[in-house]
């Protein structure tokens, strides 16, 4: 089963500093229908503007990945880990048994888009942690390169529950499959370009949330950059 | 010292008890190593969404100084199975086994 979110349909806040997009239910949208996708509970969409960002405030119990789709972004802890995470990498910050951070706009002059993204973690009660990893944007082409994995094998970030991300740059014309194990989720985010999924067409910022579906053919209109969630 | 308690929810923060709005008289006492909380207060909307949501909550105590030292925050780890609401007392009570005292401040970003 395959259910499309057009980009237009996700809950847009404007705080002027902030402008975000959120694909489920966050801070004051609240629709109890639109709370989780399996463990995904939180995409927003973040465009950030230079220098500013979110203060100091905690997280428990949730595996939060940052993937910066332009401009840098600075976190700090009280753990100690102070980063610049840029396009090209990715943020994993494990908040396990409680964690303070800030993160904001590192630019002084240029807004930075970044993709924020929780999920319920698989072990509750871990030590908190932070962890951040780079891709080579090379071995994106025509593929779906995993960066998020709950082993951390090569470059990937790890992240404590059973799922990957991956992120995919298709050439105009080009087609890739991936095949879905028996009984996962997969959340598809077309993040530039134009794509089509299983014969739904795409437009940037579309979602498509697939729940039992064996297999995924990808086929990109325009050169596309794929954004894939494989989760339990 | 202006102190505020506040329960709010932890996925994106929206707030369920402010004290600082609502008249929420409270205690809190640090007894066999957990920190328990009483919170009286009518039932409303509020304690419906932290009975509901209490796995993910995030709790907090605001100290703002008027001797200019800066904010400071506790943040607290409730445990989800201590999350009560006595309807004839009129009192929500939970307990944290830990919490994080920090000063906004101290972090690279200020607001």
């Amino acid at each position: 089963m395959m259910k499309l979110f057009p980009a237009s349909a996700r809950h847009a806040v404007d705080l002027g500093w902030l402008r975000s997009s959120l694909s489920f239910s966050f801070g004051e949208y609240f629709d109890p229908d639109n709370s989780s996708f399996g463990v995904m509970r939180v995409l927003n969409d973040d465009i950030i503007a230079p220098g500013r960002g979110f203060g100091a405030h905690p997280h428990s119990e949730m595996e939060i990945v940052t993937i910066p789709l332009n401009g840098r972004l600075k976190h700090e802890d009280n753990l100690g880990n102070v980063e610049v995470t840029s396009a090209g990498e990715v943020q994993r910050m494990s908040a396990g048994t409680g964690i303070i951070h800030a993160e904001y706009n590192d630019s002084d002059t240029e807004e930075g888009s970044f993709l924020q993204l929780w999920f319920m973690p698989k072990e509750r009660g871990i030590a908190p942690s932070y962890e951040m990893s780079r891709y080579d944007e090379d071995k994106l082409q025509n593929t779906l390169l995993p960066v998020v994995t709950p082993d951390g094998a090569g470059d990937t970030a790890s992240i404590n529950q059973d799922m990957t991300i991956y992120l995919g740059r298709l050439q105009p014309g080009r087609r890739i499959f991936f095949n879905q194990k028996t009984g996962r989720r997969a959340f598809i985010m077309l993040l530039e370009g134009k794509l089509n999924l299983n014969g739904i067409a795409m437009g940037p910022k579309d979602s498509i949330r697939a729940e039992f579906e064996p297999d995924f053919v990808l086929s990109a209109e325009e050169a596309a950059f794929v954004l894939l969630i494989d989760l339990p | 010292m202006n102190e505020t308690l506040l329960i709010k929810h932890a996925v994106g923060g929206r707030t369920f008890v402010d004290s600082s709005k609502q008249q929420v008289p409270y205690e809190v006492a640090h007894e066999a190593g957990r920190w328990q909380f009483a919170v009286h207060t009518p039932r409303h909307a509020g304690i419906d969404e932290i009975l509901k949501w209490k796995q993910e909550l995030n709790v907090f105590i605001f100290r703002v100084y008027d001797d200019g030292r800066p904010t400071q925050k506790i943040w607290y780890s409730v445990a989800a199975d201590t999350v009560k609401y006595d309807a004839a007392g009129g009192k929500l009570t939970f307990a944290a086994g830990s919490c994080i005292e920090y000063v906004p401040d101290d972090f690279g970003y200020k607001l």
